[in-house]
């Protein structure tokens, strides 16, 4: 059966069973890509999924069921698990089924045509070569890789709301390896957009570029430095503490932020914003996983804790209005909460102006390990890093196998420059998606030798 | 079966039907629940069904995947004819011949969890939270959860399989917080099994919400560790996380084919120290990371990667099988029909060596003991790896001392590998979800206590 006729169905047996407040949620994804290796396609990957997820209210407690098979059976059982499921719930939580009436933002959608499959491995054989030609030390194992995506989303509940999107992306990414005679050393960069403002050339130059980057690397001796961290590492680790910022996590007191609202927690340079239209995002959300409106706001403004994230249950708990930030991991998750665009704003001064700032210190480029490392409970993080050294003002030398560690919130206030650079994290496709400028932080501990 | 034999058939037909000297079709029907509890109360449940079919060719070492969430003959068919598409030979293959074969099940359920309603696994799971939150008055909040998945695959392919494997596992999460001057600490346990109920027959679930606070309280009332370089002894159980990041990624076939990998060509050689031997083995009876056969059908074996440092297997699936010119060692794995499968890890860990654990301490002047592990991660390509502590302790003149939080170990795969000098008696397993290219599968850990001469530890 096609999605309206399992939506009849779900509605039939919603009813059935004397269901009046329910949900169905909705979504379906395309993905195709190529891989290369050597000078061939060596993996031709297309998916089509989908996902259906059913939530109803009773006695006060939202059941959930989920299934991606369409069939009578499934839309009867998908109704009585969730009653099920509802009724061993014991949540202190108040529940909602979004109501009409929500002014939703518009912004005007790009048309992206997608490729057809023998653009998609042209352009990425032609990456291939542009990697290998970019210099003599690049070996086998390197890959270029290049993808294009699409999803459709929908939500259809019982006061009558009935909302979809939908979006499409091309992406594509290069690995290079390179040797010097002893030792590999790997560097990636990633593109997302439109293939045709792909530039394969340049794509192919910054990954051998990182790759090469690192070649003779050291260590450095343990210590507190001046660091500063490049664009991309401040926006991953902007991205794991971000749940900091969610009410959920503050109401279930699992948030440092919890009853903090309206107090400076940062340095009086940093505002971070939450932008669900955000000019240069792949897909924009008008409205969140509830059905609620979206909108932008400040979260910290000049150092000043603003507003929580909110959806509808952690709203009405607080005695706010959602701040249209309901959001499900994937169809078949409850509602939690996450950001859009999500970003520290530039202020001003390139990154050479942040280095001549240092002084003598430690740029970080490259972290890992972050589910592990990074813990946004306490706030702590201890992390594997690599970057280069900062002398008289200059960018020098690589530096390798050391750990950066601190706690999120002792940063915020460290901050004690913001640059010009804001990047958002390349490899998040959705509307979610964390970004930053380069910044400048006194005192940071390092592990080396 | 999942799907007619007749219409697997017709679908490796097609699929094939454009050069492919091998097709294959992966059909799943997985039940998997989630009822999670904040501070003892159950919060949420997430209760989904995931299916559909994953449809593969290869050609020489080339590869085609695709997957549809639906179980309609007409997208099973059509999904296998874009599959075809994507090569442009003529048909290799005459006919196609399916003979069926039953490897047998090798792990008992005596109660499948599916059958058992919501309240008696929210009264373990309560009792687990309730013992965590009387722990201490200093424990602020605890969330805990409790999973059972009930996973049925079935595979046919052209080289005449057809295969099913039914694969149940549940697991209890406990996650402690305690708070203490305006900071916080996480202590964590979550013990699992490819079992059914009859698992939490086998530990108190008291004990599971008891670990986790107690980790959080020792966390809470320690200090930070100096940074720096230092003799590591790290505990059993799920320390040997170490050689799942340090070494067990970089022997994975999808690695080694390719060249990506600082183990690649070195079978034979002497690639660990003489102390480490070490095992993967998806045949462990019950074990989280057990499977009677892997997701190309393969029945699982026992392989001894490293014997007594010498490089001895890679874990391998049949498609880099091919470029390695080696079979498969039943290790292709993959979260769910939408991920392409590939050579990955079931149950690893390091086997029991000749060291006594109160020698390991004693050896260590100055130092840190790593008792309890989180997870980590590592870059194949140049060994790197780091792994985060979650309990750690000074040693110091070869006593245990203080604890201490914020404790990072990075290194080189290749290099830690030499440096495991001791390896105790006290082998254990522990459980994870382990990450890569194929999803998120279950995978074991382990180890006896181990001794790293020198590792770079990072901390404040």
């Amino acid at each position: 059966m096609n999605y309206q006729e399992f939506k009849n169905a779900v509605v039939k047996y919603a009813t059935a069973n004397e269901i009046k407040d329910y949900e169905l949620y909705y979504t379906k994804s395309d993905e195709t890509s190529v891989e290369i290796f050597q000078t061939e396609v060596k993996g031709f990957n297309s998916s089509n999924n989908l996902g259906i997820c059913f939530r109803c209210i009773l006695n006060g407690q939202t059941g959930y069921a989920s299934t991606e098979n369409m069939t009578e059976e499934e839309a009867e059982s998908i109704v009585l698990r969730a009653i099920e499921n509802a009724k061993s719930l014991e949540s202190e939580t108040p529940s909602f089924i979004h109501k009409q009436g929500d002014t939703y933002l518009s912004y005007e959608k790009e048309e992206i045509v997608t490729p057809s499959a023998s653009t998609l491995v042209d352009f990425a054989l032609d990456l291939q070569k542009e990697i290998y030609a970019q210099d003599e030390r690049v070996i086998d194992g390197t890959q270029a890789v290049a993808g294009f995506g699409s999803f459709e989303k929908a939500i259809f509940n019982s006061n009558g709301l009935d909302l979809a999107d939908s979006g499409k992306f091309d992406y594509t990414y290069a690995m290079a390896i390179v040797t010097d005679g002893k030792e590999m050393y790997n560097g990636m960069e990633v593109k997302s957009g439109k293939m045709a403002d792909f530039d394969k050339t340049e794509v192919a130059k910054e990954a051998v570029k990182d790759a090469l980057s690192t070649i003779g690397y050291t260590s450095v001796d343990s210590g507190a430095y001046t660091v500063v961290f490049s664009n991309k590492v401040m926006a991953s680790l902007l991205s794991v503490y971000s749940s900091v910022f969610s009410a959920e996590a503050a109401q279930k007191g699992l948030s440092l932020l919890k009853d903090k609202e309206g107090e400076i927690i940062a340095s009086d340079i940093i505002t971070l914003t939450d932008d669900p239209l955000y000019k240069d995002a792949l897909s924009k959300a008008t409205f969140d996983d509830e059905g609620a409106a979206t909108y932008t706001k400040n979260i910290i403004e000049n150092g000043k804790f603003t507003t929580f994230l909110h959806n509808l249950a952690t709203a009405a708990k607080a005695g706010v209005k959602t701040t249209g930030n309901g959001y499900k991991g994937s169809y078949s998750s409850p509602v939690g909460i996450n950001h859009y665009s999500f970003y520290i704003n530039p202020v001003k001064g390139s990154l050479e102006d942040l280095f001549a700032e240092a002084g003598n210190g430690i740029y970080i480029t490259e972290v890992e390990g972050m589910h592990a490392g990074a813990d946004p409970i306490s706030g702590d993080f201890s992390l594997s890093s690599g970057g280069f050294r900062i002398e008289d003002g200059k960018k020098t030398t690589p530096v390798k196998g050391i750990t950066i560690s601190g706690n999120f919130l002792q940063l915020m206030k460290d901050i004690s420059s913001v640059g010009e650079d804001l990047k958002f994290n390349p490899f998040a496709l959705s509307a979610h998606r964390c970004g930053s400028p380069s910044v400048l932080v006194k005192n940071i501990n390092i592990a080396g030798k | 079966m999942l799907l007619p034999q007749n219409l697997v058939k017709e679908a490796l037909w097609k699929a094939s039907s454009t050069g492919a000297d091998y097709a294959e079709v992966f059909a799943e029907y997985t039940n998997q629940k989630n009822i999670s509890m904040v501070a003892s109360k159950v919060d949420k449940i997430a209760d989904g069904i995931i299916s559909g079919v994953g449809i593969r060719i290869f050609k020489g070492t080339r590869c085609v995947h695709g997957s549809t969430s639906s179980f309609s003959p007409e997208a099973i068919l059509a999904c296998a004819q874009k599959v075809a598409d994507a090569l442009s030979g003529a048909r290799e293959m005459e006919t196609i011949t399916l003979r069926e074969r039953r490897f047998g099940d090798i792990h008992p359920i005596r109660i499948v969890p599916a059958s058992v309603e919501n309240a008696t696994k929210i009264d373990l799971l309560r009792e687990a939270s309730e013992t965590a939150k009387n722990y201490h008055s200093d424990i602020s909040q605890v969330t805990a959860s409790f999973l059972d998945v009930d996973h049925n695959i079935m595979i046919a392919t052209t080289e005449g399989l057809l295969a099913e494997d039914r694969q149940i596992r549940t697991r209890m999460m406990v996650n402690a917080v305690a708070s203490k001057n305006g900071e916080n600490q996480t202590g964590y346990h979550a013990p699992g099994a490819r079992m059914g109920m009859e698992f939490y027959e086998t530990f108190d679930p008291k004990s599971v919400g008891e670990e986790a606070a107690r980790q959080a309280m020792v966390m809470i009332n320690a200090g930070y560790i100096p940074a720096g370089k230092m003799p590591v002894a790290i505990g059993n159980g799920f320390g040997g996380v170490i050689f799942h990041e340090a070494c067990g990624h970089g022997l994975e076939a999808s690695s080694v084919a390719l060249g990506q990998s600082v183990f690649a060509g070195k079978l034979g050689e002497q690639i660990a120290n003489p102390k480490v031997t070490a095992i993967d083995d998806g045949t462990i009876p019950n074990g989280w990371g057990s499977i009677n056969i892997d997701d190309e059908g393969t029945p699982s074996q026992k392989n001894v990667l490293i014997e007594n440092g010498i490089l001895k297997s890679y874990m391998i699936d049949k498609l880099n099988g091919r470029r390695m010119g080696m079979a498969s060692t039943g290790n292709c794995r993959r979260q769910s029909y939408i991920y392409e499968p590939t050579s990955r890890m079931t149950n690893t860990f390091i086997a029991e060596g000749s060291d006594k654990n109160d020698d390991i301490i004693a050896s260590i002047e100055y130092g840190l003991y790593a008792k309890s592990m989180g997870g980590g991660s590592v870059n194949p390509v140049t060994g790197d790896f780091n792994f985060a502590v979650n309990e750690g302790y000074i040693v110091r003149n070869g006593k245990i001392c203080e604890a201490v939080r914020g404790a990072t170990l990075i290194g080189k795969g290749a290099e830690i590998l030499k440096d495991i000098d001791m390896v105790g008696q006290n082998l254990e397993r522990a459980q994870g979800m382990c990450g890569s290219s194929s999803g998120s599968i279950p995978t074991d850990v382990g180890q006896p206590m181990i001794r790293v001469s020198s590792i770079t530890v990072g901390g404040r």
